[in-house]
């Protein structure tokens, strides 16, 4: 049946999969904008000469879907690829995810066999654009930044000054991008450097034969888990917030409406994205590989809690979604789509676990924060005089299990992004955070209690500042399972000589020097229900803040305050 | 006669190593160990040894040990109510850490334990900028609620770490002086004082944990310290995280020193035979029964990290914030992986071979031990290849069941994967050997080093049966493997030198730093690091300060640390150290940018107390096994036997008995080699090998406490004190 011996092919796929992960840490380690070097807003893979994903290394499942598209775009665009030629793009509608994600893709050659791609896609904090961070409300792509097609960006080893021309013109604080770019090359440079020792290693013909064989694998391993599934049709539809645009003097953002059916049966599983909304207007338009990393997240935290399968092309191959061309899951030129990227498959994700339920509910949580809660921020620094652009998301609530709590403030779903500390997000920018904190009665209350929500509040310094933001559950609460309450909405307000301002969930906008930004990342919802908590936690969660007492009665039915009162207290409450 | 003497406590023996310092002789004895009351066992081990050994207290010059209590009290939970005062609205920055999940897709896990509750996190109003200004000035109303709450509760230590204070640690100092005034009996630990570093979780949790673990520490060394001084035994010192010892002292100061004290003997042990013999690159490679370390040692040094995270999974993806406590303290960068002679194989639901993460452990053990394993292990796969001894292990003490290891690899390896039982044995120990090779390729490769370049010091119970195939993997051309794998680490106890490492934040542009500034910076560190050595009583001849600056490119996150020159500043250092950070980078990344300017970030002092061993033991000729006397095998097995049974007494008698026991002598058994098949491989006794014989493999060397493989392709001799070394031939 197999080429190789079972221990052979263990060897190898550990070792492509070492080297994914050793292109992280290069990246990491030599970037130069926080998203990247400190909060980890990028995904590294080797690529097989098809284009397929044979290894991913331990980043964000939000690149699960699309990453193989961004190589197979460069395949398509170019007949030929040789050794020292690097490509780069990020058009959404041809490879890429939005176009803040930049791809970095790099061939691998021994002895002028081409043994595959090496590719690192990250977030740089800047495209372009009227905003900066590239995070604005506009109604076209055209608005959203630079795009690039697939293009060469060294050709035989030698530097495509043209391009490299256009794309350093185009985008804020281009020092800093280019040491993105610049690690992004040696995080590649990296992997393609071991492809070819273990081709030196092990012979082309049999490392080719394995890298399709891990793939296999992983096929094999997720169609064995999805048949242990139950089959069966389950529906589940959920409403977003908006899309940040405000027509015709609207005060209020417009909601719509996901629907999805999942029919599992045997080793497939399919989701029907039948009655989903139209696209909109505003950036929340997901390409269809968009929604399938968040289909892809949750279906492997279900069928596979224990992380057996190695993340491959191979894993979804028994996975089908059908939806709609036009539609705010499966968007079509030229609809913006920058929010959509986290917010569309942060959504999907959660839904799916609220639509699996049904089938196998000791295999899913409740609803999570549910939206990357971003916040950018651009300007000039009075300090030093020079521009500067910020990233960043808040982590609040992860969702209830079936036999435990949910998290605070850890990031879940498509999203493994790190926060910046507070002390080298001063340094670098003319912010001062005032608040820090997590949020009581945010968690949704259940048996097991969601993750709480989490609050950043800025004070803006020196300059006024360009701000936008990006989050959902403002108005739809992350759903509860099993009889769990949802998780209390996000929120986002400024404030300003004393008085305080909501905002709509979406867009940017200009913050004068003392503005407070008050970003909150909603909870959590709950799992079971909530009378049977036990009762020595509940009391742990009110002596720690994370319930108040009155939550405690009106939420999980405590009648006896006293009871909840800190053991470790000596004479009187804290 | 002068002795040094060094106590490791492990799981479940505490090695005592006595060494004398003129001749360079050591001898091993274990006895088991105490977890109830860990110093007991160490006073049984010293009373025992030192009787064997004939021993006076008089004439112990050294007593060094490595304890497991503050590891322990963090994986365990069960460090003091602890708590942390911090700048208003950042209460809760212990809690949400960095906010990345430790597990991409594991549904059902655990949240990161928080050393302090939340409860017991208190906020005082005031605020230090990112210029080091205070812009609001500390309330001193909020002091005194936070001493009335702490009086309120039952608290047994406090943390203290308030925003920007290694800037300016003004505030940060006031509140630990009303502190200290107000709870003289508890210790108060400041983040100033303990970690003056950017990064305000990481800088909270290396002081929240200090406080966890401080009071256990404190009454752990107390006790340990009035039992030897009983005994007419010197003061104690204690191994530090980074290699080096401390003083009881010193350690109280920063409890956070003593995590991985036992790993980093080891490392030390291997980087004392790297020293003597020469080598400039070396990996340490221990393996027990659970897990595999390797370490890179680089011309006698060591190497430490400042990324450490304690109580969490393992630390293979240590890289991935989220699983344990984060203590920035310089930890020996130890790559760790769940692969032992107890590793159990399975087959996953993709028909793939696996080996780990689970182990038989100690209860019920390998198949082979016949005590009621049932899933194959490592070490069942080594005994069915023929490269353990069929009948028993240990030199006899410990006997083995060959047709059950068989029947057990057979029945859930060999049949569902369609192989024969010694492919199948054999495609055990590739993957066991693959997953190891992981760990070693970080310590080496990652770091931008060649392992071609380096030899492996093998040891631990199952390192030697291993380490040729796993240097095949990696293309190392040498393997060490010293007298007594199995304890061997404790031989760093007695070889170390006293250590402390200094770090200040100087966040300055390379280009605009002046000398002046530069060198007072180092002098004040310098003044610090003299006292300590002072007060630890090393003579002044055998002092050594090394500087060393982390730096980075203005926009990078993570700076690579590059040694300075001592003694006076100039513009021609700073030149030099920007020269160097640029070429680091460019073999660290495969890429520098020269004609950007460098930060500088901080500024390191170590301080080494060399101590006797490390300079004046006995040199080449007769290096680590001058230990050659060694007379711990034989206690080994007693010991071995006996826990095997529960039998706590092993001294005495039964190690005269053991002593008397020959190894058996030269004879042959049939093993597996995938180059040849089933070959008849000659067995030779290690004692029986001379200096100066090379034995080309296939061959397997019997020692008392672990076996030698030597496969084809490799051959055997003895070196100078007894070093065992393996080359490709």
């Amino acid at each position: 049946m197999r080429e190789v011996d079972p221990a052979t092919f263990e060897v190898v796929k550990n070792a492509l999969y070492c080297a994914a992960e050793e292109m992280k840490i290069v990246l990491a380690k030599t970037a130069y904008s926080p998203l990247l070097k400190i909060a980890g807003d990028y995904s590294c893979g080797l690529f097989d000469v098809r284009g397929e994903m044979v290894a991913q290394g331990p980043d964000l499942p939000i690149h699960l879907g699309s990453m193989p598209l961004a190589v197979k775009a460069v395949i398509q665009a170019f007949e030929r690829v040789e050794p020292g030629d690097v490509f780069i793009h990020n058009d959404p509608y041809f490879g890429g995810s939005h176009l803040p994600d930049v791809n970095v893709v790099t061939p691998a050659f021994h002895e002028g066999t081409l043994l595959g791609f090496a590719c690192v896609r990250a977030h740089w904090p800047d495209i372009g654009s009227a905003t900066p961070g590239s995070y604005g409300a506009t109604t076209e792509i055209y608005g959203e930044g630079l795009r690039l097609p697939p293009v060469r960006l060294y050709a035989a080893g030698v530097l495509n000054r043209d391009v490299d021309a256009i794309i350093f013109t185009n985008v804020r604080t281009p020092e800093e991008r280019r040491g993105d770019l610049r690690a992004q090359l040696a995080a590649n440079q990296r992997g393609v450097t071991r492809l070819g020792e273990l081709a030196r290693k092990h012979g082309v013909a049999r490392l080719l034969a394995i890298m399709q064989e891990v793939m296999d694998y992983s096929e094999r391993m997720m169609r064995g888990l999805l048949a242990g599934l139950p089959d069966g049709t389950a529906a589940f539809e959920d409403f977003c917030d908006g899309d940040g645009i405000l027509d015709n003097g609207d005060k209020e953002d417009r909601p719509f409406w996901i629907r999805m059916c999942v029919d599992k049966r045997g080793d497939r599983l399919t989701v029907d994205f039948a009655g989903t909304d139209a696209q909109v207007p505003g950036p929340m338009n997901a390409p269809l590989n968009v929604t399938a990393s968040g289909i892809y997240c949750a279906i492997k935290m279900i069928a596979d809690p224990g992380d057996l399968v190695p993340p491959n092309s191979g894993c979804w191959r028994a996975i089908v979604l059908v939806a709609e061309p036009g539609t705010v899951v499966s968007a079509v030129s030229p609809a913006p789509v920058v929010y959509a990227n986290h917010e569309i498959s942060h959504r999907v994700c959660d839904m799916l676990f609220g639509a699996m339920a049904q089938l196998a509910p000791e295999r899913v949580m409740a609803c999570s924060q549910g939206t990357s809660a971003i916040l950018t921020l651009g300007g000039v620094d009075h300090r030093t005089g020079g521009r500067y652009v910020s990233y960043e998301t808040i982590k609040g609530g992860f969702g209830a299990r079936p036999i435990k709590d949910g998290i605070t403030g850890v990031a879940s779903g498509i999203s493994n992004t790190m926060n910046t500390p507070i002390e080298v997000l001063e340094m670098s920018f003319p912010v001062r955070v005032e608040r820090y904190a997590i949020v009581r009665d945010t968690g949704g209350p259940g048996r097991f209690r969601g993750g709480c929500g989490v609050e950043r509040v800025w004070r803006i310094l020196g300059r006024p500042s360009t701000a936008s933001v990006c989050l959902e559950h403002t108005k739809s609460p992350p759903f509860g399972l099993a009889g769990g309450g949802p998780g209390a909405p996000g929120r986002i307000a400024v404030g300003a000589d004393g008085a305080e301002r909501e905002l709509v969930s979406k867009g940017a906008f200009t913050a004068a020097a003392g503005t407070e930004i008050r970003l909150r990342a909603p909870g959590a919802g709950g799992f079971g229900d909530p009378a049977a908590r036990d009762r020595a936690r509940l009391r742990d969660d009110v002596i720690n803040g994370y319930v108040s007492p009155a939550a405690a009665a009106a939420e999980y039915g405590n009648r006896d305050a006293d009871a909840l009162a800190c053991p470790y207290c000596r004479g009187g409450s804290a | 006669m002068p002795w040094r003497i060094g106590v490791d406590i492990g799981g479940t023996f505490t090695d005592v190593v006595l060494a004398d310092e003129a001749s360079g002789a050591a001898a091993v004895v274990k006895v088991p160990t105490t977890p109830r009351d860990f110093a007991q066992g160490v006073v049984d081990g010293l009373r025992a040894a030192m009787r064997e050994h004939g021993v006076a207290a008089a004439d112990v010059v050294w007593l060094a040990h490595a304890t497991t209590v503050v590891t322990n009290a963090l994986l365990e939970g069960k460090g003091a109510r602890t708590a942390l005062v911090t700048t208003r609205g950042c209460r809760d920055v212990l809690e949400l850490r960095r906010s990345a999940r430790a597990s991409l897709y594991d549904l059902f896990q655990d949240a990161p334990a928080v050393l302090v509750p939340r409860h017991l996190r208190l906020e005082v109003t005031e605020r230090v900028d990112a210029e080091g200004q205070v812009v609001t000035p500390l309330d001193p109303a909020d002091v005194d609620a936070a001493i009335a709450f702490i009086q309120r509760h039952e608290v047994d230590a406090i943390a203290v770490c308030l925003l920007f204070s290694f800037l300016n640690d003004r505030h940060e100092r006031a509140v630990g002086e009303r502190l200290r005034a107000a709870f003289p009996d508890r210790p108060v630990f400041l983040s100033c004082e303990v970690l003056p570093e950017i990064r305000e979780f990481e800088r909270t949790s290396t002081t929240a944990v200090c406080a966890y673990v401080g009071p256990i520490l404190q009454s752990y060394l107390a006790r340990l310290e009035g039992a030897v001084t009983v005994m007419g035994l010197p003061a104690p010192w204690v191994m530090g995280s980074s290699g080096g010892v401390f003083s009881v002292a010193e350690g109280l100061r920063m409890p956070a020193m003593a995590v991985e004290s036992g790993p980093a003997a080891g490392v030390i042990a291997a980087a004392l035979v790297g020293r003597q013999r020469g080598l400039d690159h070396v990996i340490s490679f221990d393996m027990g029964g659970t897990t595999a370390k390797a370490s890179l040692i680089e011309r006698g040094e060591i190497t430490t990290t400042s990324e450490y995270e304690v109580g969490g999974g393992g630390n293979v993806r240590r890289w991935l914030h989220g699983t344990g406590h984060p203590i920035r303290v310089p930890v020996i960068d130890l790559a760790e992986v769940s692969a032992g002679g107890g590793s159990i194989a399975w087959i996953d639901p993709g028909g793939v071979l696996r080996v780990g993460p689970e182990s038989a452990g100690a209860e019920p053990g390998p198949v082979c031990y016949g005590q009621g394993g049932t899933r194959p292990t490592v070490t069942d796969a080594d005994l069915v290849l023929g490269y353990l001894d069929p009948v028993a292990l240990l030199g006899g003490a410990l006997p083995v069941d060959l047709a059950r290891a068989r029947a057990a690899i057979e029945r859930e390896i060999a049949k569902p994967l369609g192989l024969g039982v010694l492919e199948a044995a054999a495609g055990i120990i590739d993957v066991v050997n693959a997953g190891m090779a992981g760990a070693l390729r970080i310590v080496s490769v990652e770091r931008g080093h060649d392992p071609r370049e380096f030899t492996l010091v093998a040891f631990g119970g199952a390192g030697p049966v291993h380490a040729a195939r796993l240097a095949e993997e990696l293309e190392i051309p040498r393997v060490l493997i010293p007298p007594i794998p199995g304890g061997f680490s404790a031989l760093g106890l007695v070889a170390t030198d006293v250590r402390r490492d200094y770090v200040r934040t100087f966040y300055a542009p390379l280009a605009a730093v002046a000398p002046g500034d530069l060198a007072a910076v180092y002098a004040a560190m310098e003044d610090e690091a003299r006292a300590m050595l002072r007060r630890a009583g090393v003579p002044e001849a055998r002092w050594e300060l090394a500087r060393a600056a982390d730096c980075r490119y203005p926009r990078q996150a993570y700076e690579l640390t590059v040694p300075v020159a001592g003694g006076p500043v100039d513009a021609a250092t700073l030149a030099r150290l920007g020269r160097d950070f640029h070429e680091r980078h460019r073999a660290t990344y495969g890429h520098a940018s020269p004609d950007e300017s460098v930060q500088c970030v901080s500024l390191r002092v170590s301080a080494v107390g060399r101590t006797r061993s490390a300079t004046a033991l006995p040199g080449r000729d007769k290096p680590v096994g001058g230990l050659g006397a060694i007379r711990g095998p034989q206690h080994g097995q007693a010991a071995i036997r006996g826990a095997q049974h529960g039998q706590a007494a092993i001294r005495g008698p039964q190690h005269e008995q053991a002593a008397t026991r020959a190894p058996r002598r030269d004879h042959a058994r049939e093993a597996y080699f995938k180059e040849t098949g089933v070959v008849r491989c000659a067995v030779l006794a290690r004692d029986a090998l001379a200096p100066g014989e090379r034995h080309p493999g296939p061959l397997i060397i019997a020692a008392a406490d672990t076996t030698v493989v030597v496969p084809p392709g490799w051959h055997s001799s003895i070196e100078a004190g007894g070093l065992l070394a393996l080359a490709r031939a």
